[in-house]
């Protein structure tokens, strides 16, 4: 056998041999992955299912109607049926629901004669975000109440046209992008805790001495890595999928994608590792721009919609690419105005770029 | 147990040299660390490097090694001017770093099967058990090198130098940080290396270290060599010491009489009393039936100096 292969095979599998002894390690590394999915969405679920009572003190069939409509107002609250109106009240004040709404007996008999009914809504307004939710959410239920039962003086109606024919939710929007995430908490803590490691415990050393190039074993160390770290991954892929109910309309193209991510988070992850040669502090830095980079890449709506200086400022995220892609193959949207063809090509460049990094950095490392 | 092949020591020949170095200076951040070293190693000899902490033992080595470049004068590996280290001459070569450099959740086993796969040993699974066998490591082989005492990891580091059959060994601190016991048990590999013919270079703080294993010995201070020499006759030249247990004023009044006299080299005031240094050849008896007419003499002890002696023989403090 070639001695630089065998110098490689080595290192892939005295890597393998260590990682089967660092369980732990993996374990928190995944661990981590998975908090972060649900840490992620937990967002969404707050803004998305604001939970609300809902007190009827009327049981006219209008009543009915429009319970019907503030239920189906997309993306607001999550209604909980209370009886009483002072229960209710002590639940927000006690921070258990964010708000009360109350319908006023005589309010389908009110209604129907043409008078102007007054809904209570009680907010507890110690966030903004929830509040204007709710302050959107219960006008717009009132208009399509109107609207639907035919009453007078409602006279707006909106006529509404889909990018998409279907609709996705935010909260599954958000499982997307964050399994690009997952790829790099797990591979770049990984890769960089190995190469790291390698300095920290001074066998670096050893390597550069060794008749082969020191890159050789070393790469072999890191691409052991990488297969582990890809199947750490494909667990919090399966948890993603299955826990939220989410089939990917195009799952090859998201295999392929996530498959870039980690070759690309490994090489990074390596490169931090040969600059920083420590593995607390590169694990602890890993992660904490895993979320700034998360978050500049589009994770929660188009990052167009933020404005043009930081949609502008997000093209020098690799994650910017690697989740537009991700929303195409899981959803088939488009949330960056540049074609898939171009992000897949910007990927890829940042790849090339990643090893690049990996190569320069461990290679200084070593002189 | 494998088999041990014994053969003569040290080369006859004092051109059969394994290292050579002309002149070797080496500046580190523009500090002198090396300055003009001129040393040579000859085949089959163990080397010891003596020196304290911070006198350029390890940047010595790591010129060899190729870790470090000199800065000026010209160094030869097995009779070839050596610039770049090609992978030929790194086979050459086992490495027993200062840190043992082992990958603490591997096994033994694998940490040597690692190696092997760097050095390409061929046949490599007959050869890890025929070195673990050599350093009596055989019924570790399966340990997680974590679990180890320090005695035996720097025994598993050496077994590692070992795996690609080298000519030439470099070992840097040998027994740092290791209990009597396995300080034993390594010097006692050491001296299978030497048995089976093998060159060494060995780094080391302590002068006892150097006598045990070391042909020759070069003393090291502040970058320069001080002297080369077989071991016991560098300490034999540092003469002999004499520490006396006596009360300090009888201490200040031995110093104060003896400060001119030829055969003391040097004195120092103790916390018991006083230690003399003499010069080689002075007859410690002699000398003690001098001190013995200053009475409250309470005791006293003849002993070879050490490292610390040495230098100050040497001219350095």
């Amino acid at each position: 056998m070639n001695p630089k292969l065998r110098a490689f095979l080595g290192g892939v599998n005295a890597e393998l041999h260590r990682l089967k002894r660092s369980r732990l390690l993996i374990a928190l590394v995944l661990l981590q992955a998975i908090t972060f999915l649900v840490l992620v969405t937990l967002f969404g679920m707050t803004g998305a299912f604001a939970p609300t009572a809902l007190v009827n003190n009327d049981n006219g069939p209008l009543a009915q109607v429009f319970i019907s409509n503030l239920e189906n107002d997309h993306h607001s609250f999550n209604l909980i049926f209370m009886n009483n109106e002072t229960a209710a009240r002590e639940l927000v004040g006690k921070g258990s629901l964010v708000a009360m709404i109350v319908i006023p007996q005589g309010f389908s008999e009110n209604i129907s004669e043409g008078k102007t009914v007054p809904v209570t809504v009680f907010i507890d307004n110690i966030n903004t975000d929830l509040t204007d939710d709710i302050q959107r959410a219960v006008p717009s239920a009132i208009m399509s109440f109107g609207d639907q039962s035919k009453l007078e003086g409602v006279n707006v109606s909106v006529v509404e046209t889909d990018s998409y024919a279907h609709d996705t939710s935010f909260i599954n929007y958000m499982v997307a992008s964050a399994l690009v995430l997952d790829a790099l908490i797990i591979s770049g803590t990984l890769s960089a805790f190995t190469v790291a490691e390698e300095f920290e415990s001074k066998t670096a050393k050893l390597l550069a001495i060794s008749p082969v190039h020191p890159l050789i074993p070393l790469m072999g160390r890191v691409t052991a890595t990488t297969l582990v770290s890809a199947g750490a991954l494909a667990i919090t892929v399966s948890i993603g999928l299955i826990g939220y109910g989410i089939s990917p309309i195009f799952p090859l193209q998201m295999v392929l994608i996530l498959a870039l991510c980690i070759v690309m988070f490994s090489c990074i992850g390596a490169a931090l590792g040969a600059v920083m040669k420590k593995t607390l502090p590169v694990a602890l830095f890993t992660l904490g721009i895993a979320l700034p980079l998360y978050l500049f890449s589009g994770s929660y709506e188009p990052q167009r919609f933020d404005g043009n200086l930081i949609w502008g400022a997000a093209h020098f995220s690799p994650e910017y690419y690697a989740v537009g892609l991700m929303e195409h193959a899981v959803f088939n949207l488009k949330v960056t105005p540049e074609p898939l063809a171009i992000l897949a090509l910007a990927l890829v460049g940042w790849i090339i770029v990643s090893l690049a990094l990996a190569w320069f950095f461990s290679r200084r490392g070593f002189s | 147990m494998a088999s041990l092949e014994l053969v003569n020591a040290v080369s006859e020949n004092e051109d059969d040299n394994v290292i050579e170095f002309y002149d070797v200076d080496c500046k580190i951040s523009g500090k002198d660390i090396l300055r003009g070293v001129t040393l040579n190693i000859r085949r089959g000899e163990i080397m010891g490097l003596l020196g304290r902490n911070g006198a350029g033992k390890t940047t010595l080595i790591s010129l060899i090694s190729g870790l470090r470049s000199q800065t000026s004068g010209e160094i030869h590996v097995f009779g070839k001017k050596m610039r770049a280290r090609t992978a030929e001459f790194r086979k050459k070569i086992g490495f027993v770093l200062q840190e043992n450099a082992l990958y603490e959740e591997l096994t033994l086993f694998e940490n040597l099967k690692f190696s092997a796969s760097l050095y390409d040993v061929q046949n490599s699974q007959k050869r890890i058990q025929e070195v673990l066998g050599i350093l009596g490591l055989l019924e570790r082989r399966d340990q997680v090198v974590s679990t180890l005492s320090g005695g035996l990891k720097r025994r598993t580091a050496i077994a590692r130098a070992f795996i690609h059959d080298p000519e030439l060994f470099i070992i840097d601190e040998p027994t740092l940080g290791v209990d009597a016991d396995a300080r034993h048990a390594v010097w006692t590999y050491l001296r299978l290396l030497k048995a089976r013919g093998k060159t060494a270079i060995v780094a080391t703080n302590y002068l006892d270290e150097a006598i045990a294993l070391c042909d020759r010995v070069a003393v090291l201070g502040e970058g320069e060599i001080l002297a080369i020499a077989k071991p016991r006759e560098l300490v034999s030249n540092s003469g002999t010491c004499i520490d006396i247990e006596c009360d300090k004023l009888i201490a200040n009044k031995i110093a104060t009489d003896l400060q001119n006299d030829q055969l003391v080299t040097h004195v120092d005031l103790t916390l018991s009393g006083i230690s003399l240094f003499l010069s080689k050849g002075a007859n410690p008896d002699e000398a003690l039936r001098e001190l013995a007419k200053y009475g409250g003499i309470n005791g006293f002890c003849v002993r070879a100096p050490d490292l610390s002696e040495v230098f100050k023989s040497l001219g350095r403090s």
